[in-house]
């Protein structure tokens, strides 16, 4: 029973990370519809800039998570002003092609300014609580509780605000959101700066509790891919249950079968969903 | 239209910058000789890689500044050519066919086994020396003629790690190290030494290190199983992850660390070297009190600022080695007698360039020494001779 609970607890704490790296994806899928596989390295840049400001200014762990918040979204702002925007009008092979350029340009970029050393983000706060048999750091405690409260603001922001509601309308319906005079550029600026965002706290919470490297974003990226095809591409319901989904698969799959199929249990999983919904889980669109 | 002209405008461009390129380098520079390089220089690796490439530079620019390798009265420079393999065997070789055709190298250095063993396909046909930074025993026991295996075998630390630690800790043994090649042969070693000693195996579970993004869930279930000690290692830093969790998860036996990783940067992510008591590594270089590791350091800290690794001290001994052998041999280009004369060359290979006091090589080509190994006793690390201890 401890055991099982603290897989749902490692799950959970993968879940949410996952989940708010599937959630910047999905929405960046709205507008250029093909994923961006520019998103691994604005997680990537995120953990950076945290390490910058954290480690190397000196500054508080809260101050360095705005710091990489503001600018991968600066960063992710202007992919999309010089890069995907100039494309809009191309295929849709080219939005790829770019996006797998602009990978490859922030790691070696990365790479050239810090080197290849791994290096780590000190934790604010490494307290570690026990209760019922279970261990959970507190910056797990703290993954969980930011990311379900950026999930939930994200929601309340895309539901309740007319700025988030001329996202969803973009996504569902390109031609109909110009009709109703929906600026496309400003809805695409917005779009990038909150998918940046996203990824960078992500990448700031979990840092801690990992190593910052410039291939750091591959892994993540990878697995939000499958969240995003699991839950349905351009859907937010989708992104998050995705996200638990395979945090829960990976924890439980690499405790009460094997580590060597956790990711095997996550790709099974894959298929028997897509082949029950071919379009995943959630799949209508943005909502 | 105009878009295929244009790429037909940069494609001659290319070609013409390519041509002229060739001709700067082949008649002006003839004193020069290149050595090659493939390893990891991006990618999960790519630290690993640069850190044996840095050794290799430091001592091609040492030689250079000196004059060169002299030979019959003529001054060769040490171009060092390196390429990126990512890691990949298939790339390894691929890279070693170029070294060898386009650069004409002599010998290619690589700090991994899968490339080692790609380059040794063919290497004694194409005529090149493997210089070869990995401590699998295959390596030089299959009786490849032009290999120089630099490390010494890594089956030389089982026997003391099984013993250190089941004496301190206890007989019970949980397998947690990576999942890669060289993971791999470390288990397939280390399991018999352990029974030997009269051990028991109590769990059984490795984990990607450079894939997995936790390793909560592993290393959780291997603690299930109550384990007296971890067999653990694949790169330092993500093996300094599974000792920080395994202690926040409430282990509190010891660790037997792969040779792969470096005790003192397992420490800086596991949370100091308390998290680590009753570990046994590999010797940091920085615990070594030969000369030649004082003055590497020393050499290292000048335009460095961070601590040098083994893999950096060892690459730097081994150029010199192969300078000093093309010198006793008396040529740049002859394979094989470069690598007859390197016994003769250790011999002159000055102290100071000789961090771990390398002094003899078996026929077969492997570098051999009396190794070293670091327990964590107190929070510090203890030095132990392996000839010092009373093993079977």
């Amino acid at each position: 029973m401890e055991a099982l609970l603290q897989q749902l607890l490692n799950g959970l704490t993968l879940g949410s990370i996952y989940g708010l790296v599937a959630l910047g994806l999905t929405l960046v899928y709205g507008i250029l519809h093909v994923p961006n596989f520019a998103h691994g390295a604005l997680y990537m840049v995120g953990a950076y800039v945290a390490y910058y400001v954290a480690g190397e200014l000196g500054a508080s762990y809260w101050l360095a998570m705005i710091a990489a918040a503001v600018i991968v979204a600066g960063l992710a702002v202007a992919c999309e002003r010089l890069v995907f925007h100039p494309l809009r009008n191309a295929p849709p092979i080219h939005d790829k092609i770019a996006a797998i350029g602009l990978l490859l340009f922030f790691e070696a970029v990365v790479q050239m300014y810090w080197g290849a050393d791994f290096r780590r983000l000190e934790a604010p706060s490494n307290t570690i609580f026990h209760f019922a048999g279970l261990t959970l750091p507190a910056q797990r405690m703290l993954i969980i509780v930011a990311a379900f409260s950026l999930m939930g603001g994200l929601h309340l922001y895309l539901k309740k605000t007319l700025a988030g509601s001329t996202i969803i309308a973009m996504a569902q319906n390109r031609e109909g959101a110009f009709l109703v005079g929906i600026n496309a550029n400003r809805v695409a600026m917005m779009t990038f700066a909150i998918s940046g965002a996203l990824a960078a706290v992500a990448s700031t919470l979990f840092a801690p509790i990992n190593l910052v490297y410039p291939a750091m974003g591959h892994l993540v990226l990878l697995k939000a891919f499958v969240i995003i095809i699991l839950g349905g591409m351009g859907s937010i319901p989708g992104a998050i249950v995705g996200g638990l989904i395979i945090g829960f698969a990976e924890a439980l799959g690499g405790f009460y079968i094997s580590g060597d199929y956790k990711d095997v249990i996550a790709f099974a999983l894959l298929v028997a969903i897509l082949s029950i919904k071919p379009t995943g889980l959630f799949s209508q669109g943005v909502r | 239209m105009s878009g295929i002209q244009r790429i037909k405008r940069w494609a001659g461009l290319g070609i013409a910058t390519g041509a002229l390129v060739a001709a700067g380098m082949s008649p002006a520079m003839a004193a020069e000789v290149n050595i090659g390089f493939t390893g990891p220089l991006s990618g999960g690796a790519a630290l690993y890689g640069q850190n044996a490439l840095e050794g290799l530079k430091m001592a091609a620019a040492e030689i250079n500044a000196g004059g060169g390798i002299k030979v019959d009265g003529k001054a060769y420079d040490i171009n060092l050519v390196s390429l990126d393999d990512q890691y990949a065997p298939s790339r390894a070789a691929v890279n070693g066919k170029r070294l060898v055709q386009q650069y004409n190298a002599p010998a290619v250095f690589t700090p991994h086994s899968g490339g080692t063993f790609a380059l040794q396909a063919f290497n004694e046909r194409d005529r090149f020396l493997v210089m070869s930074y990995t401590s699998i025993p295959e390596v030089t026991s299959k009786g490849n003629k032009l290999t120089v295996k630099i490390p010494p075998n890594f089956t030389d630390y089982v026997a003391p790690f099984a013993k250190l630690t089941m004496e301190r800790f206890g007989p019970k043994l949980a397998i947690a190290n990576a999942t890669h090649d060289y993971a791999k042969y470390w288990t397939k070693a280390f399991v018999p030494a352990w029974k030997k000693a009269g051990g028991e195996i109590v769990a059984d579970n490795p984990m990607d290190y450079n894939k997995s993004a936790d390793f909560y869930t592993g290393v959780s279930k291997v603690l299930a199983a109550d384990p007296d000690v971890l067999f653990i290692g694949g790169a330092s830093e993500p093996t300094g992850l599974v000792v920080r969790q395994a202690r926040e998860l409430g282990f509190e036996g010891g660790f037997v660390i792969m040779d792969q990783a470096k005790v003192s940067e397992v420490a800086r992510v596991a949370g100091g070297m308390a998290a680590l008591e009753g570990a046994v590594g590999v010797a940091p270089l920085s615990h070594l009190d030969t000369p030649g590791a004082k003055s590497f350091i020393k050499l290292y800290a000048k335009d460095h600022d961070n601590v040098p690794t083994a893999e950096t001290a060892y690459n730097y001994f081994a150029m010199f080695l192969l300078a000093r052998a093309m010198e006793s041999a008396g040529t740049v280009t002859d394979v094989a007698d470069i690598r007859a004369a390197i016994p003769q060359a250790l011999k002159q290979v000055d102290t100071t360039h000789n961090p771990f006091a390398v002094t003899s090589m078996t026929d077969d080509g492997n570098l051999a020494i009396d190794v070293r190994i670091a327990e964590v006793t107190d929070g510090k690390v203890d030095i132990l001779q392996r000839s010092d201890m009373d093993l079977d």
